[in-house]
């Protein structure tokens, strides 16, 4: 049994970090809509999103192309690191409000094959 | 809102009775332990809602992801060790997995609650989702049990090393989310094969853990896990299979 255990802690901090110092974006929730509702960031590189919820319900901030979801409280501040990211659109959404919470993350620049 | 309340309540309840409904397929739970073990999740998950905003404040605003990935790791060991036929552990898995997914349902319904204008959507899209996922629930009971008459326990072990190494993703998505790991940018795309968020992108993420773009980190360890799984469980049922007279 402590093998078993042994394996899984091994198999969790076997990928741990090389961190790395990430840009910042600031997001902002309010009235059920991002802003901004597009961020352009640069490709292959580590982002921090610091998103405040200035509603007074609270919100889930998902994405399905970043692989993210996290509950965004009520007047309060969450982050979110995302990337590194090859060139593309990548939508994210809020849960509970899918119809007026949307926005895209667009990677622009250059991939690692172009270089 | 009706159909985000009912797209939200499947969401987060389908994946509690499929862990239910395999656990109780494989190791014949009975009915008290499952009332009790029900009422102790929703309390679980109550006391976690009510924690909830104050946990995502810690470390650097990283807590509530640190607590997701400790009941994510949870689930899986307690899965596994509940193929040695340990109730307790089933019980415990059970728990955790409800106050993983549950919660999120319960601060969904909270926040919306007081608004009278989204009170009755609410109410009817929670009914409709319970609904639904207590037929799929009761469809896969029948489904798995026939599995288990006709080819044994091991299928129903197979399907539990994928279901539960599946929230070794989760767990690993969140380490991402917080910065505690770095995973390859190399990511699969197959959203033109199967989109996530379509009705079988949703049902096959809460079966086995579905994702449309993994990275190349999230299939080894998915890969890693369920061969872990499926060995030490095989190990375990022959363990067992020794201590029962027959």
């Amino acid at each position: 049994m402590n093998n078993c255990f042994g394996f899984i802690s091994l198999l969790l901090f076997s990928v741990l970090p090389f961190t790395c110092v990430a840009k910042e974006y600031k997001l902002i929730l309010k009235d059920h809509l991002f802003y901004p509702a597009e961020i352009i960031v640069p490709a292959n590189t580590k982002l921090k999103l610091l998103i405040e919820n200035q509603d007074s319900t609270p919100e889930e901030f998902d994405s399905f192309d970043l692989n993210r979801e996290k509950v965004l409280y009520p007047n309060r501040r969450s982050v979110i690191y995302i990337g590194p990211l090859s060139p593309g659109r990548y939508e994210f959404f809020g849960e509970f409000s899918p119809n007026t919470a949307r926005g895209a993350v667009l990677v622009e620049g250059k991939t690692d094959a172009d270089n | 809102m009706l159909i985000t309340s009912l797209l939200m309540s499947i969401n987060q309840l389908l994946p509690v009775v499929i862990l239910l409904v395999l656990l109780q397929s494989l190791l014949k739970l009975n009915q008290r332990m499952l009332i009790a073990t029900a009422f102790v999740g929703l309390l679980c998950s109550i006391i976690y809602v009510q924690s909830a905003a104050w946990l995502s404040q810690l470390f650097d605003y990283r807590g509530l992801e640190f607590s997701q990935m400790l009941l994510c790791v949870i689930v899986y060991v307690a899965s596994l060790v509940s193929c040695k036929q340990r109730h307790l552990f089933a019980l415990l898995a059970i728990v955790a997995v409800m106050a993983l997914y549950l919660s999120h349902y319960f601060i969904y319904l909270v926040g919306f609650w007081h608004n009278t204008d989204t009170a009755k959507p609410l109410l009817i899209g929670t009914s409709l989702g319970i609904g639904i996922c207590g037929s799929f629930g009761v469809l896969l009971l029948f489904l798995l049990h026939s599995v288990r008459a006709r080819f044994g326990v091991y299928p129903l072990m197979l399907f539990l090393a994928f279901n539960a190494s599946a929230k070794l993703l989760i767990a690993l998505d969140l380490a991402s989310q917080i910065d505690l790991i770095n995973i390859t940018s190399n990511y699969f795309d197959w959203r033109a094969v199967l989109v996530e968020n379509s009705e079988l992108g949703r049902v096959l993420k809460a079966l086995v853990g579905y994702e449309a773009t993994p990275s190349k980190t999230a299939l080894w360890l998915y890969l890693a896990a369920v061969l872990v799984f499926i060995g030490t469980s095989i190990v375990f049922t022959r363990q067992f299979s020794q201590k029962e007279p027959s």
